[in-house]
């Protein structure tokens, strides 16, 4: 009791500083606190670089080689090689652009709908709450992966940008109705009265004082959004419904299940892996950042 | 009746948003490029058939016609799907949609129905294992293990388990939902052959929702644990076996209405997995009508598998005002 | 079956609190909050606790049934229930079947106290359950007796769920929870702080309407000199986590000797007199680092503070008939 008193947070506004150097020193300082999550920001940058630059460390046609299909782990193939005896190493490396950047596309995509019409429907309320509320509902209600599916075949997907676009269109819904109700209790703590008494703009109220006190549950958002995006896009092309135009982990993984028979053949099995493993190796990478984050922008646990 | 009321309006929503649901597809298939109605229509006069054949099946197929207005073919769609009627597959051979979609649907059900029962009941007994021994090294291994599973995609957790036992050791078969020189039927060699070949299906399902229930319900049970009214029958006393019900009642409630809507997702949640092991379910069905260009079927198929979130979620929302008395008015 | 009811005793109990260390644990070490408390509280009287928030106040309440929440523990001491036995020692059955038989607890209004998902009603049943009632009929008639008193529409009450009654109905509830089992010891921790003055009031009213007719051991724990010096026969003032003076509610009042006091019966607004008289205390309540410290706990604030008070820490003392102090200025202390 007497501990929890002396303890209880007031809701200040904490101003998260940005492009600050103490920005940056704080960070370090956080991340470094634990080595999960050392281990966790060197797998994103691990991944982040491969996405920048792999395209440039190889040719833009992969170069096949008819002697060393399926070929085994070597230092030549230090992942093996597919059916057409292209490295493992080359695919997953020039595959990674698309991957990270569809996923980086549709997490912004999705955190700046379902901030912004989160915060202007708690903040505004009335008409406009109940418009935006009626469509989150419907957003939230049509099943996002059946959609996807269905929505492959009209839209091209062959860019990441536009696979970022849909990804993000059907996703923002949990993220809208989170801020909402987040603002909604901001403005029971009498922050936007307060706000309104100093005779501060709404623009200012929404984005520099509701915002930063959110900023924690977004940028978790933002994290989890690039998670699940590179699910959904990994696992559409997995399923075959999206012309293989590009190259992509996705691709990979079917062309080695329904195409190579890796599930029965040994030999065809780094082919199945490769993917696999850097799929699952940045998940962990972002779930052991993830900590790290809800840390750095939590002012609750900052203040502690 | 208030309740009711309530109910009314929240089905009469509902009715409204699987319209909506049926005009977004309209307009998807309709403004394709390539228009696969003209197309098919053109189709089939270059077949031979007369143009009154050719626009009768293609009105059988899609609902509308495709010399006429654009509103008038919406209209006559949404008349059919009021009547329900889907139209007819491309693919089968003008068999009726929603005859190919309940030949389907019983599948996913089994599949996802069991997996889901099994995830929830084995996910909430282990969350509040984990919440109540949290500091222990138990509490930890399971708070582990719920967050690994939750974190691996439902088409990884597929592969894995394909490849484990049925080609590292060949313990379950592969593909088909039951060995095709079975005669269908309440037998006992097929009831084994359907039971095997479902194994691996539903374990998918439930290990990839186990972790999500797990980890929603140790955090309920430890908020519950933290509220002031558990210290309260402490300190006045109260059973043990009645905290746990205090507890367990507080705990679960939350969940209840996500279990109500994941039954909801069901139809649509298992694509993966019947792609993986080639199950017959409405999500191979799904995959089967784009891949094939079979659109009355895809949109028959996406119909339903919206209507039932919709469905559920008026079930949820009714199953809350029942079950929590904060709620009832 | 009445009989269970009927067969009072008229004893009153009271309570010894020896050595009672509590501490909560925490990442940067173990603070205690409650640091060596001896205290008799005496049967058939008022007491109150008075302290600031962190005084471990509430902490000592808590204490008191043996329920301290994580991460606090009991380090040591005893709390000896007259006709009970050691709170701390007896097994968990029989810690169990004292609260609320015969340590009947009220919380502060803020806290829900009742399972928001059953009816009143119920959770006197689930009340009377466990604590083996025969007549549970008996128990709810007691329940209404005790809810009528209050000036609660009974049967509506038991019909309801906690989110259906107002703050100053659900402390009456709680009061009733504490007393419907006959407890004849009831703590009761900040009582009205959360409610509006006039619940305070009639809340405080029906407090000691109760407690002179069914000869309660009553301790009343509160941040509010003014709803001590209202209710309480004898007044302890506790300051971080130790006390610092007691004696009766007059003679406390009267001739305050520890310094704090001294503060905390200045820093009253009294409605009658001037606002500007009313004197807030400066300073912080001690952090964890003084807690820790070889000196006076309240040697920061403190506007009397000797060369002494910052090296050792005044012992706890009587000066007087029930009269304790812990202070060096005060006669007795070297």
């Amino acid at each position: 009791m007497s501990v929890a008193e002396s303890t209880s947070v007031s809701p200040k506004t904490p101003r998260v500083p940005s492009g600050h150097p103490t920005f940056i020193h704080t960070a370090w300082r956080v991340i470094a606190k634990k080595p999960g999550r050392i281990v966790g920001l060197a797998i994103i940058l691990f991944f982040a670089l491969m996405a920048i630059v792999g395209p440039y460390l190889y040719p833009r046609q992969l170069p096949i080689n008819p002697n060393a299909i399926y070929a085994a782990i070597s230092w030549k193939y230090p992942l093996g090689t597919d059916f057409e005896g292209t490295s493992n190493l080359a695919l997953i490396v020039t595959g990674a652009r698309y991957v990270l950047f569809a996923a980086f596309m549709a997490a912004i995509f999705t955190v700046v709908i379902g901030t912004v019409l989160g915060l202007v429907s708690g903040y505004y309320l009335g008409w406009s709450d109940s418009v935006i509320m009626r469509i989150t509902d419907f957003v939230l209600t049509i099943p996002g992966f059946p959609l996807l599916v269905v929505l492959s075949t009209v839209w091209n997907f062959g860019q990441p940008v536009a696979m970022g676009f849909v990804l993000g269109i059907t996703g923002w819904g949990g993220l809208a109705r989170a801020v909402r109700s987040q603002t909604l209790s901001l403005r029971e703590r009498g922050f936007i009265e307060a706000a309104h008494t100093l005779g501060l703009s709404p623009v200012h109220i929404l984005f520099k004082e509701i915002l930063p006190n959110i900023g924690s549950y977004i940028a978790m958002n933002l994290l989890l959004a690039v998670t699940g995006s590179i699910y959904a896009e990994v696992g559409l092309f997995f399923l075959g419904v999206v012309p293989f135009q590009v190259n992509n982990w996705g691709v990979m993984l079917n062309l080695a299940v329904f195409s190579a028979g890796a599930m029965s053949s040994v030999q065809a099995l780094p082919y199945l892996l490769s993917p696999l493993i850097a799929l699952l190796v940045l998940t962990l990478g972002v779930v052991l950042f993830l900590d790290a984050v809800d840390e750095l922008f939590n002012p609750r646990l900052k203040e502690a | 009746m208030q309740i009711l009321i309530r109910l009314g309006k929240r089905i009469l929503a509902g009715i409204v948003m699987v319209l909506a649901v049926a005009s977004f597809t309209f307009f998807l298939v309709r403004l394709m490029p390539g228009n696969p109605v003209a197309a098919k229509y053109n189709e089939l006069i270059l077949r031979g058939m007369t143009p009154v054949q050719a626009m009768d099946q293609v009105r059988m197929m899609y609902g509308f016609m495709p010399h006429q207005p654009l509103w008038q073919q919406y209209l006559l769609y949404i008349n059919q799907i009021l009547h329900l009627n889907l139209g007819r597959s491309i693919s089968y051979d003008g068999v009726p949609v929603i005859h190919i979609i309940l030949g389907a649907a019983p599948w996913t059900i089994i599949l996802v129905l069991t997996g889901l029962i099994a995830s929830f009941v084995v996910g909430v007994l282990a969350g509040v294992i984990a919440a109540i021994k949290r500091t222990s090294p138990t509490g930890s291994v399971l708070s582990l293990s719920g967050s690994i599973l939750h974190g691996i995609p439902q088409f990884v957790m597929g592969l894995f388990l394909a490849y484990v036992f049925t080609t590292l050791w060949v313990i379950f078969p592969f593909g088909a939902p039951y060995n095709a020189a079975l005669t269908p039927g309440l037998n006992w060699p097929f009831i084994s052959s359907l039971v095997r070949h479902a194994v691996l299906p539903v374990a998918t399902y439930a290990l990839s929702s186990y972790g999500g229930w797990m980890l929603t319900m140790k955090s309920s049970v430890i908020t519950v644990l933290g509220d002031d009214f558990i210290l309260a029958s402490e300190v006045r006393g109260i059973k043990m076996s009645t905290q746990v019900k205090y507890i367990a009642h507080n705990a679960i409630l939350p969940l209840f209405t996500v279990f109500a809507l994941s039954i909801g997702f069901m139809f649509g949640g298992s694509i993966f997995i019947e792609d993986i092991f080639d199950y017959p379910g409405l999500g191979n069905l799904l995959l089967h009508a784009i891949n094939s260009r079979d659109y009355p079927l895809m949109t028959g198929a996406f119909l339903l598998i919206t209507a039932a979130v919709i469905i559920s979620n008026i079930f949820a929302d009714f199953l809350y005002s029942v079950v929590d008395p904060r709620i009832r008015r | 079956m009445a009989a269970e009811f009927e067969a009072r005793d008229f004893h009153a109990r009271g309570v010894q609190i020896r050595n009672l260390r509590v501490s909560y644990q925490t990442p940067q070490g173990d603070i205690p909050a409650v640091n060596g408390v001896n205290l008799s509280i005496a049967p058939g009287k008022i007491t109150g606790i008075i302290g600031e928030s962190g005084s471990g106040k509430s902490t000592l309440a808590m204490a008191l049934m043996n329920t301290v929440p994580r991460p606090g523990r009991i380090i040591s001491g005893s709390v000896v229930v007259d006709g009970i036995g050691d709170m701390l020692t007896i097994d968990k059955e029989s810690r169990r079947r004292a609260h609320g038989r015969h340590l009947g607890f009220v919380f502060q209004a803020s806290q829900n106290s009742l399972n928001p998902l059953r009816r009143i009603g119920a959770q006197v049943l689930d009340l009377g359950r466990s604590h083996n009632v025969k007549d549970l009929r008996a128990l709810i008639k007691r329940a209404k007796e005790l809810l009528g008193k209050m000036g609660l529409n009974a049967d509506r009450v038991l019909l309801s769920y906690q989110h259906e009654l107002s703050g100053g109905m659900r402390q009456r509830v709680g009061i009733m929870f504490a007393l419907v089992l006959d407890a004849r010891v009831v703590i009761l921790d900040e009582p009205t702080t959360a409610l509006d003055m006039l619940s305070q009031a009639s809340v405080l009213q029906i407090v000691r309407q109760i407690h002179q007719e069914r000869h309660l051991t009553t301790v009343l724990i509160s941040h509010d000199m003014g709803v001590v010096a209202d209710l309480a026969d004898n007044v302890v003032v506790m300051y971080g986590g130790e006390l610092a003076e007691q004696g009766s509610t007059e003679e406390v009042l009267a001739h305050p000797l520890h310094p704090y006091t001294q503060g905390l019966i200045k820093a009253i607004p009294r409605i009658s007199g001037p606002l500007d008289q009313a004197v807030a205390l400066p300073g912080l309540p001690p952090d964890s680092a003084a807690l820790m410290a070889h000196g006076c706990l309240f040697a920061g604030r403190c506007p009397k503070r000797l060369p002494v008070c910052g090296e050792s820490r005044p012992t706890y003392e009587s000066v007087g008939q029930g009269r304790y102090v812990a202070c060096f200025r005060v006669a007795g202390h070297d």
